[in-house]
């Protein structure tokens, strides 16, 4: 939304010594967040209105050679292309060293002198487009010779010397009342702790206040005519208003006459980012900007037209088929309308509010009027509306028809229905002299049902901030902005919310008042107390932080992340069931629908990128969440969630058993392989992976990725292993250290098995063991050299460092024998023969 | 050559040295004293030039080579952490040492914690703001770390009760349906805050941020607020803190960081927590865009993108 600070101080007056930019400051700490501010003075600096004071055709062109007057009284040389430039009528005149508007703050485009089909051109006469106030380019912009003359500065005569604010119109969203100019501008006055005084518009008789009533209104307007008004449900639309009048030109000001002259409605629905389109459209469109309620205008007689074609069954009381009858319903099963726009839509069911005439549908409420009653030139009647509609149902059709104007984005933000009656009013007061013009006045709903009262204490304010405000000044922050506040003393106060404040019903809500317009950055800061007590650690928080530790600083492994969705293709090439996955609906792309089951494919498919960018040896791991339908949902009725840590290498099964290990070690946990059985991780190499156990209990699957898969991903290698969190999280770990320490020397023995091919390396090494583990007072180490298979394949050699010592005494050269034989006669109990 | 020079004065002093006993015995003393110190004199001169000389013999290296002459290739492996999970965890500390307890957020929810107990009607438009992806059972996969409120409201709960406070941080993962661009992915990483007590004031919500980011960021800060809207929080504010010196911060510009407010009496009632009684407040805020601006990093794109080339500069 664009906010023009010139039109605010009409409505507020800003107290001496707060420049512009503070008082920008201030909208984006109290108010709302400012994306950016223009200044306009810069934007139309050194731009003139000048007088035509010859224009000849150039032969052979469109061009036309023309002298102005820009108040100097000497002539200027200008070629201008515009079919209208004409001698007499007063133009605009960018100058040599002027900024075309439209080019500003981007190619930033400066006129000179320049020759145009051999004549010289001081500048140039801007269209429309050209000043960035319009898409017109059909010629020139012509100027009112009784609102200016040659000479005067364009930007002081149209207001533009003026800072525009862009607003992010988010930040807003539960504030419908600022989405007017005298909303916006209450606020202003509140934030500069000024009483803001609601702005009284004259109309013949009726003066149009902030909150004028229907009754009221009533009272004015003739009723010459009957326009019938039914409103299905109220939840839809909560009040409906419609004035039915003639539009005439008499008494209307000369700034929204035709649409020769630029005029400063022109320029002020340009500020705002709108068109001018017609005179009745123009005077519902700068209501809708001054007081945020949007209204919508048919043209009477094709109104009732379009009604009577279809309505003959409807009689009585309630309108016939000759009288016109607005009717406010949700849209029926294949309906469709043809919107201004000239597009036809298929409306939503049960959804769509629609204004029908009669039983044909003539409007999409509140996003967009029908084709068959739009105004023309021709109108020469109006039924004018001003209503509030549901701001869910709004929201639904926004989405659903892809209209996101200026109007639809007020009704999506709920628009009280206090606001729908003096907009009318308004509105009518711009094409109208006299209120006794409107010859028909029709309102829904005549109860205004947002009278709320809050009641608080004052403690309950500072209590809440950490302030010390008193009574008078709440008070006063409070009645600034239209609230009234009743106090019988210093500590309770009853509040009541003023009409256009749909947001408030709480004590909190006035709380936030009261803190935001006196400034939250006046708060003094604090911090709260509490006992001496340390922080709870979070256990898989910590997990993951060791695990990272290990696997990134002592062996080297990269962390990645990646998405937690995944293709179902990505799935199929692991082998995994896409149907067990949770699918997104409403995903990106098919690249992201599934959310995944495990995380090991996401990093097989990350790993040819890396080889491709010439990384040969690399393991990557990931911490995430998992989750599968086959995991059920959780007492609270969602999705059973795993937390994995998944690892990948360019090495074989044992690279990715090694880093198992080391991780094992390093975290006092022992993972024992068996055989892999497990039937989740599809993509592992069944005789080349095992299943990994912790006490007895299934955490995980280490081993190599099957060929097929690899295929797959472009890979020639790949293990890892994925492990469940939660059921390591839960493990003891065993931190008593099993050292192997003596004072006296260490005896080193290589020994060498011969064991059938079939053989178990940790059968054999177990045999070694027990030969040394019967022993008592001796300390021993174990450690694998090799393991060496020949040709034949028949049988393999295991080579074993054996080290050991005794506690008590240096070992004497029979006592090592007597060990050694011990060990042999073990091994020989598995059928290893040493060598 | 020196050396050998040297040894010849020595071998010559050590002659002269020799006449002492041809000295009367009351000089001997004096006279033993100077050749003692002479003697020394030279070895030390003598040691000079023997350091000197076996320096002398040292083969220089390339200093700038990374590896020997004829020498093996030998290159630790650049094992790293992902820059947001180190991040995560220096986040997580500074309110841990605070006294924050963590929760992890989880990924997969419903609407009920991710809208209907922050205070979000059925249909109100702020649900827009938040772009949820959604399962075909209507689960979301959660667009803020809010959505672990109410479960650490109702899990520290009975802290209230004996007279404690509830403080918690949920750093974790959530996603946007948007489209993704340098400035734009849809999974990213929060860092969401809960304080409950009986006095829990807006004051003490800035005092907590104000020490927080001078933590972080080692220095002093000032910091200041603009209005903001969330239903889960009444007031709601964001807050901004002044840029630091670190990220070229000059004492003008601000960073927009956080979204925060006093926790909704609704969202703590929808924790069966009674509003008349304690109050809270609660933050959230993006973990991406600090390490993007700690790094100079200009493509958020980089982080869920699996690359060593990326990965291993941290």
């Amino acid at each position: 939304m664009l906010v023009s600070l010139n039109e605010i101080k009409k409505l507020v007056e800003i107290p001496a010594g707060v420049s512009t930019d503070e008082l920008v400051k201030l909208i984006g700490s109290r108010l709302v967040e400012v994306e950016g501010t223009i200044d306009l003075s810069k934007k139309y600096k050194g731009i003139k209105i000048v007088e035509v004071v010859s224009a000849e055709d150039i032969p052979e062109t469109h061009l036309h050679l023309c002298k102005i007057n820009a108040g100097t009284g000497s002539e200027i040389q200008v070629v201008c292309g515009a079919p209208n430039v004409r001698t007499g009528m007063l133009a605009v005149w960018l100058a040599p060293g002027c900024v075309v508007p439209q080019t500003f703050g981007g190619e930033n485009f400066e006129l000179s002198v320049r020759k145009l089909r051999g004549y010289e051109s001081n500048g140039m006469l801007a269209g429309l487009d050209e000043l960035d106030l319009g898409d017109d380019h059909s010629g020139i912009v012509e100027i009112d010779p009784k609102f200016a003359k040659a000479g005067d500065d364009f930007a002081e005569k149209f207001e533009l010397k003026d800072t525009i604010l862009d607003i992010e119109n988010k930040s807003l969203t539960h504030r419908p009342d600022t989405f007017g100019l005298i909303g916006f501008a209450r606020e202003v006055a509140g934030i500069l702790g000024v009483k803001f005084e609601e702005p009284v518009e004259k109309f013949g008789d009726l003066e149009i206040t902030t909150t004028l009533s229907p009754d009221t209104l009533s009272e004015y307007v003739s009723d010459a005519e009957k326009v019938w008004v039914e409103v299905e449900d109220k939840n839809l639309c909560p009040r409906y208003t419609a004035g039915v009048f003639e539009v005439s030109n008499t008494g209307l000001e000369s700034a929204l006459e035709g649409n020769k002259y630029l005029t400063l409605n022109d320029v002020f629905l340009a500020k705002a980012g709108m068109k001018k389109i017609s005179k009745i459209v123009d005077a519902t469109n700068i209501t809708m900007l001054m007081t945020g309620q949007p209204l919508h205008a048919f043209d009477y007689d094709k109104f009732v037209k379009v009604g009577a074609k279809t309505s003959s069954t409807s009689q009585g009381a309630t309108g016939g088929a000759d009288e016109p009858k607005i009717v406010v319903r949700v849209a029926k099963k294949g309906e469709k309308l043809t919107l201004l726009d000239g597009k036809e839509v298929e409306l939503v069911e049960g959804n769509d509010i629609v204004i029908c005439s009669n039983e044909t549908p003539v409007a999409l409420a509140g996003a967009m009027g029908g084709e068959s009653t739009e105004i023309d030139e021709d109108t020469k009647k109006v039924i004018l509306e001003s209503a509030t509609f549901s701001l869910y149902n709004e929201r639904k059709m926004q989405m659903a028809h892809g209209i996101f104007s200026e109007a639809i984005t007020r009704f999506t933000k709920g628009q009280p229905m206090a606001g729908t009656v003096p907009a009318l009013a308004r509105c009518a007061s711009m094409l109208l002299d006299s209120p006794k013009k409107i010859i028909d006045f029709e309102v829904s709903e005549t109860y205004n049902d947002n009278d709320v009262f809050v009641e608080l204490s004052l403690s309950d304010i500072n209590n809440l901030l950490g302030t010390k405000y008193t009574i008078s000044e709440v008070k006063e922050t409070l009645e600034n902005v239209g609230f009234r506040v009743e106090t019988s003393d210093d500590e309770d106060l009853r509040v009541k919310v003023p009409e256009w404040r749909t947001d408030i019903s709480i004590r909190e809500d006035v709380i936030e008042e009261v803190g935001r317009l006196r400034g939250y950055d006046n708060i003094p800061l604090d911090l709260p107390l509490r006992p001496f007590i340390g922080a709870e650690k979070n256990p898989m928080f910590e997990l993951k932080r060791e695990m990272r530790s290990i696997l990134s600083d002592r062996i080297g492994a990269n962390e990645v992340l990646t998405y937690s969705f995944v293709s179902k293709d990505l799935q199929e090439k692991v082998g995994e069931d896409f149907s067990d996955s949770y699918e997104i609906v409403n995903s990106i792309s098919p690249e992201l629908q599934c959310f995944r089951q495990s995380i090991l494919p996401s990093l097989i498919d990350k790993m040819y990128d890396n080889i491709r960018a010439l990384h040969k040896d690399f393991i990557l791991y990931e911490f995430n969440q998992v989750t599968s339908k086959k995991l059920g949902l959780t007492d609270e009725k969602v999705p059973e969630i795993e937390n994995h840590v998944a690892l990948i290498s360019t090495g074989d099964f044992y690279e990715a058993k090694r880093t198992l290990v080391e991780l094992g070690r390093r975290l006092h946990v022992e993972f024992v392989l068996g055989e892999n059985n497990a039937a989740e991780f599809p993509y592992f190499e069944k005789v080349r992976s095992a299943k990994v156990m912790l006490d007895g209990e299934t955490v995980g699957v280490v081993g190599e990725i099957k060929g097929r898969v690899l295929r797959n991903f472009k890979l020639k290698n790949a293990s890892g292993f994925e492990l469940n969190l939660d059921k390591i999280v839960k493990m003891p770990r065993k931190i008593t250290a099993d050292l192997k320490l003596s004072k006296f020397p260490f005896v080193e023995r290589d020994l060498t098995l011969k064991v059938s091919s079939e053989a178990n390396y940790e059968e054999i090494k177990e045999a070694v063991i027990n030969g040394l583990s019967g022993i008592s007072e001796l300390v021993y180490k174990v450690n694998p050299v090799s393991i060496y298979q020949g040709e034949d394949k028949m049988t393999k050699n295991i080579s074993f460092h054996v080290s050991f010592a005794s506690e008590v005494k240096t070992l004497e050269s029979n006592e090592i024998s007597d060990i050694m034989k011990n060990i042999e006669e073990k091994i020989s109990e598995v059928k290893a023969e040493v060598i | 050559m020196e050396i050998e020079k040297l040894k010849e004065e020595l071998k010559a002093l050590n002659k002269e040295y020799a006449k002492i006993k041809t000295i009367p015995v009351e000089e001997r003393k004096a006279f033993g004293e100077e050749m003692n110190k002479k003697k020394q004199a030279i070895l030390d001169k003598i040691k000079v030039a023997e350091e000197a000389a076996e320096d002398a013999k040292v083969e220089p290296l390339d200093i700038t080579a990374p590896f020997s002459v004829n020498g093996e290739v030998k290159e630790f492996r650049k094992g790293s952490k992902h820059p947001l999970m180190t991040e995560l965890d220096r986040v997580v500390d500074i309110y841990q040492a605070m006294g924050f307890n963590v929760m992890e957020p989880r990924q997969l929810d419903d609407e009920f914690h991710m809208f209907d107990s922050l205070n979000f009607s059925k249909g109100h438009p702020a649900r827009d703001g938040y772009d949820t992806f959604r399962t075909a059972e209507n689960f979301i996969p959660i667009a803020h770390t809010s959505a672990m409120q109410n479960r650490a409201l109702t899990t520290y709960k009975d802290r209230l009760e004996k007279g404690g406070q509830i403080a918690v941080v949920i750093p974790g993962r959530v996603f946007r349906n948007e489209d993704v661009d340098p400035t734009h992915e849809h999974t990213f990483y929060q860092c969401e805050g809960v304080y409950v007590a009986e006095e829990a004031t807006m004051g003490q919500l800035l005092g907590i941020f104000k020490n927080f980011f001078e933590t972080y960021y080692g220095q002093s800060l000032k910091i200041k607020t603009q209005p903001g809207y969330f239903p889960f929080t009444e007031p709601s504010f964001e807050l901004l803190v002044e840029k630091p010196k670190s990220l070229g911060g000059k004492g003008d510009g601000w960073l927009e960081l956080l979204g925060c407010g006093m926790i909704h009496p609704n969202v703590l009632k929808a924790a069966g927590i009674d509003p008349e009684k304690y109050k809270g407040f609660a933050w959230g805020g993006g973990i991406d865009r600090l390490v993007m601006m700690k790094y100079m990093l200009n493509d958020v794109r980089y982080f869920e993108s699996g690359k060593l080339d990326f990965l291993e500069e941290f």
